[in-house]
């Protein structure tokens, strides 16, 4: 029934044809479907409800995203105007010099570079290493060590802090990067998704490039690792966004500007007991997004190239 | 899956290594009694009230200029109290413990109960610290057993605010009278500016923000009350008459109860507003018009204070406990509670303050400000023990308001609030008394 | 290359066992294999479950997380008191219909705007990239943003509503409104995951399939439902479990735009039940009772998920 909705919003062209293969799925005539479907018109019907369909979805994610663009440009008195301003009255990009000067970005900014590079580049390669032997090495308890760490997934974070907290202020490594990162580094959701992405690869390859005695190391950048660009880099991109967005963790392990990422130091803008002036806290809040959009965007162009290239071969 | 003997065993095996690593980590262990040495530098953990960061860097500075023998430095706590709070229960459980906290009105006694936080009388005796000239309701709200565990620091107090043009139309008086009692709200001035404006009377935040702190006053003035010290009072006829009269300005329209009330006031959408005079100076700026405030509605006292003080961890040494209550004693001392208290909007915690001409200048020119800290020797009152002492009492009277806001049976609210309240108090707080 | 690098499409039977199982298993591909799966076993024992089994040893414990005082065995109480409370039920019961929301909400929107921007239509490029962009901005930023679309006062919504002459929906103090607020909020940020997993695996789906249907002219409702979804099963079941699992533990956006209320609990989740408990409330050891709790029940959900997974295989 949901699966319904889908496709009455993606294949409209359809409709007469779609209404008999819901009545009767198994024994719809194929002379009637033939008829229906070649009708005149549907094209260019199908075309306008796929524009239509487009660009309703890009003004549901497009509005509140540029809402949020013209709030941190706004003084104060206008962002709580009713009826809203869709464009600025008076244009205030002293909103973000305000936050440049109020933080110290520049230094939460490293931070939370540090942060994350380290985390994504940590969390990738043990999430491939591990994939891999999950996926082409048997040895004992392997399947049993993947539920393992599968299982991991079904642990909150609110779960593990307190005890992990413990452990860490009991090591020194409070206020410190590694108290932030080494928690942080064990990966399950990567391990799950290059696992099954390995399984799907051709056995054949694997095991001509190990009949040759090919090294482990270069089976996995030679063969390996260059038919998997497009989930590796969806692996990088999830990895990066969420290690970029920690907030709870770093906040309970950092205790000066010297090791506290972005997400805590936007926190600054924000009062808790009266007013809050929402625009720079806008302001902020997008300057930290950047980095992010410019990330995927970056990914997102070898992402498509890799899927496009793989869907023209098969 | 198949689970071979051998796998099962291995498994076994990590299970065991994992359960020994976690008995090494100790948490539940009540382990922050130990005497923890500091590294030199005195931690003053903060969440910067009222947007206060670059005021208290100021302070320290000025601290450290004095004392350079024993120099502080600003924590980031969070961004509200509840964070400090959570961050401040993390290092208890078993981390380095700062020197000198804030501590919020519902979060410092769990703290003193529990044995957290130490108390700060006989520290004072031995570093001859003057508190004779500390506020003394604002001090004393601080007071468990007998014992001082806090020092006001950044404290407030609900105020009336009210459009002085709506205030015109309706005929009321615009010179910071406001009304006298509920009963006067409800019988004159709130029929009178919804029918001379089309608006509400007043506006006030929900349960999620705060509705228990604000109306709590209200409550006291019909004779009723959350507790008297711990003996709860949701199921008073009066307690509940106060819960009826809060549904019924609702009901008619007299009063708004939504998320972001300081905002609703500040584009117009209601004549006045409750909220904390923390927003004074953010409404300064962005309401739609001049605005007058007033007292909250007697007989007196018609409201409580809220806000923070500061506390010092019970773990710490007991060096480090003489450096941290001379360190409070100097931020909250009284050219500096004027420093920062003109920079927030928050009330000056000592009472000779007053007497400087440069505050007395500032309140003049502030008459605004000025109602508050008339107001606090007044109309106010320290906060019934439901709301602060118990455990989540405030949130749980919150969430009671706002069903009655939202129209269900008040007395079956009550009830059910009190039987919550008072199984939480029997089960964490009698037995520890 | 047939199936190619797709996030997700491949083989996501669980059971399933690597195909090199026919190799024998000498001591060398013992020890790689251990040697690769080591440090990140190592980092999840020791940072997952060893806090994972010090919650269920301290769910039986009565411990205040500010107290100096040890804390008390007290057995199940914890765990009856739980059970006990109307409240927990209810919150319970909001737990789930935000789940169910959240991940039929997020599948199926995501799957339709894959299908939608499949087709060759101009721009679908720039769409693709915008619907994705709300997944890279932090819960508790979008939480903030949020506020100037839903607030009744001076928020879009009631400022679009009122062009038509409606008033705005109570979204912060009706409970009803505001479970709605969340999960649509919810539904926003993660489509763009959803979303880029169909789009890639619907992208490597066989276009001999396809073309084979076009040929015979099957209509394209048909089609769908008995080409294209079949093929996509093995992603459909991926992401139905880390969207499962990730709308489960939803903090964010519930603890900035609503901190769990209207009414106090009306839009509390299990884990922000136990967030409230352990830190708010400082019952770390009731908050660990729910926290459990809270674990066993996606264990079991997850397992009956991987189960009927593998019996549709079987078929």
């Amino acid at each position: 029934m949901t699966v319904d909705t889908a496709h009455a919003r993606s294949l409209p062209a359809a409709k007469p044809g779609s209404a008999l293969a819901q009545q009767q799925l198994q024994d719809a005539s194929a002379t009637r479907a033939r008829r229906a479907a070649s009708a005149p018109g549907t094209k260019t019907t199908g075309k306008i409800l796929g524009y239509a369909g487009m660009i309703l979805a890009g003004l549901v994610i497009a509005v509140p995203i540029y809402f949020v663009v013209i709030t941190s440009l706004k003084l104060r008195p206008e962002i709580y105007s009713d009826p809203i301003t869709w464009i600025p009255q008076i244009l205030a990009p002293e909103n973000y010099t305000y936050v440049w000067q109020t933080l110290d970005f520049s230094q939460y900014f490293v931070n939370s570079v540090i942060i994350t590079v380290t985390l994504t580049l940590v969390e990738v390669s043990l999430g491939v290493l591990s994939a891999y032997a999950f996926a082409f090495y048997r040895f004992p308890g392997s399947n049993l060590l993947f539920y393992l760490v599968l299982g991991t997934l079904m642990v909150p974070n609110e779960i593990t802090i307190i005890s992990n907290y413990a452990l860490v202020a009991q090591l020194g490594w409070r206020d410190t990067f590694t108290g932030i990162i080494v928690p942080l580094a064990g990966v399950a959701f990567g391990t799950f998704l290059m696992r099954n992405h390995f399984l799907s690869l051709p056995t054949e390859i694997i095991e001509a490039a190990r009949l040759d005695g090919t090294g482990f190391f270069r089976t996995l950048f030679k063969v390996v690792l260059p038919m998997s660009w497009p989930t590796l880099m969806a692996f990088i991109l999830i990895t990066a966004v969420t290690e970029w967005n920690q907030y709870l963790w770093p906040f309970l392990i950092s205790d000066t500007g010297r090791v506290a990422p972005l997400q805590i130091g936007l926190t600054m803008l924000q009062d808790n007991e009266g007013l809050t002036n929402w625009g720079p806290v806008m302001a902020g809040t997008l300057l930290a997004t950047i980095p992010m959009i410019v990330l995927f965007l970056f990914l997102q162009r070898s992402m498509i190239k890799g899927l496009t290239a793989g869907a023209v071969k098969g | 899956m198949n689970i071979t003997r051998r796998s099962a065993l291995s498994l076994a095996g990590l299970a065991a290594a994992t359960a020994a690593l976690s008995a090494c980590a100790g948490t539940g262990s009540g382990t922050a009694s130990a005497q923890q040495e500091g590294n030199g530098t005195l931690q003053f953990w903060s969440n910067h009230p009222g947007s206060s960061r670059d005021i208290e860097q100021q302070l320290i500075d000025a601290w450290n200029a004095a004392n350079p023998d024993t120099p502080a430095e600003l924590i980031d706590g969070g961004k509200n109290y509840e964070e400090l709070g959570q961050k401040f229960n993390a290092a208890l459980s078993g981390g380095e413990l700062p020197d000198v906290i804030v501590a919020s009105d519902v979060t410092w006694f769990n703290f003193a109960f529990t044995g957290a936080t130490t108390p700060l009388n006989d520290l004072w005796e031995s570093e001859g610290i003057d508190t004779s000239t500390y506020v003394e309701t604002l001090l004393a709200d601080y007071t468990y057993d007998g014992k001082n565990y806090g020092v006001p620091y950044s404290r407030s107090t609900p105020l009336m605010y009210w459009y002085t043009a709506d205030l015109e139309k309706a005929g009321l008086p615009t010179d910071g009278t406001g009304p006298a009692t509920w009963q006067e709200f409800a019988e004159t001035w709130a029929p009178k500016l919804k029918e001379a404006t089309g608006k509400p009377a007043l506006t006030v935040a929900d349960g999620s923000n705060y509705l228990d702190w604000y109306f709590q006053g209200a409550f006291w003035t019909f004779g009723g009350a959350y507790s008297t010290e711990w003996d709860l009072k949701f199921t008073d006829p009066k307690t509940i008459e106060a819960g009826t009269f809060l549904q019924t300005m609702v009901k008619d329209g007299l009063i708004s109860v939504v998320k972001d009330s300081a905002n609703e006031f500040g584009i117009g959408n209601a004549c006045g507003l409750l909220e904390s005079t923390g927003s004074l100076g953010g409404l300064k700026e962005s309401a739609t018009g001049d605005f007058i405030t007033t007292y909250l509605p007697g007989p007196k006292p018609g409201t409580t204070t809220g806000g923070a003080g500061l506390a010092i961890p019970a773990g710490i040494s007991d060096e480090r406990k003489k450096i941290a209550v001379k360190f409070i004693d100097f931020i909250t001392n009284t050219e500096n509670t004027i420093t920062f208290t003109q920079a927030t909007g928050y009330m000056p915690v000592r009472t000779d303050a007053a007497d400087v001409p440069e505050q007395a200048a500032y309140m003049d020119e502030n008459p605004n400000a000025a109602t508050a800290i008339r107001q606090l020797n007044e109309n106010t009152k320290s906060q019934d023990y439901a709301r602060v002492f118990i455990n989540g009492g405030g949130q749980a009277i919150g969430g009671a308001l706002d069903k009655i806001v939202a129209g269900q049976d008040v007395e079956t609210v009550f009830t059910a609030l009190q039987e919550e309240l008072q199984a939480t108090y029997d089960r964490d707080i009698k037995p520890n008394l | 290359m047939t199936a190619p690098s797709i996030p997700g499409l491949e083989n996501t039977d669980l059971s399933r066992q690597p195909r090199t199982r026919r190799v024998r298993t000498s001591a060398k591909t013992v020890l790689i294999g251990t040697a690769l799966v080591l440090p990140n076993l190592i980092l999840l024992l020791v940072f997952t479950y060893r806090p994972l089994i010090d919650n269920i040893r301290l769910s039986f414990y009565n411990w205040n997380i500010a107290s100096t005082r040890p804390a008390t065995f007290i057995g199940l109480d914890n765990y009856i008191e739980w059970a006990t409370k109307p409240e927990s039920w209810q919150i319970v019961w909001q737990t789930l219909i935000f789940t169910v929301f959240a991940v039929f909400g997020s599948m199926v929107l995501g799957l339709a705007l894959a299908l939608l921007l499949d087709k060759p239509l101009k721009g679908r490029k720039a769409v693709r990239s915008l619907v994705f962009a709300p997944y890279v901005i932090s819960g508790a930023a979008i939480g903030v943003a949020f506020q100037f679309v839903f607030d009744p006062g001076y928020g879009l919504i009631q400022d679009l509503l009122g062009k038509i002459g409606l008033a705005s929906p109570a979204f912060y103090t009706s409970p009803g409104w505001a479970m709605f607020m969340v999960t649509a909020t919810y539904i926003w940020k993660n489509l763009g995951y959803t979303f880029v997993i169909y789009l890639a695996a619907l992208q490597g789906l066989r276009k001999d399939l396809d073309e084979a249907a076009e040929i015979d002219r099957t209509p394209r409702a048909r089609k769908f439902w008995r080409v294209t979804l079949p093929q996509l099963r093995p992603t459909t079941f991926f992401l139905s479990i880390t969207v499962l699992l990730n709308s489960l533990q939803v903090f964010d956006i519930i603890n900035v735009m609503t901190a769990g209320g209207p009414l106090g609990t009306s839009t509390t989740t299990l884990v922000y039940q136990v967030y409230q408990e352990t830190f708010v409330n400082s019952r770390a050891g009731y908050g660990a009772a729910v926290a459990t709790i809270m674990f066993l029940a996606v264990l079991v959900i997850t397992v009956v998920q991987v189960r009927m997974q593998e019996k549709n295989n079987d078929r």
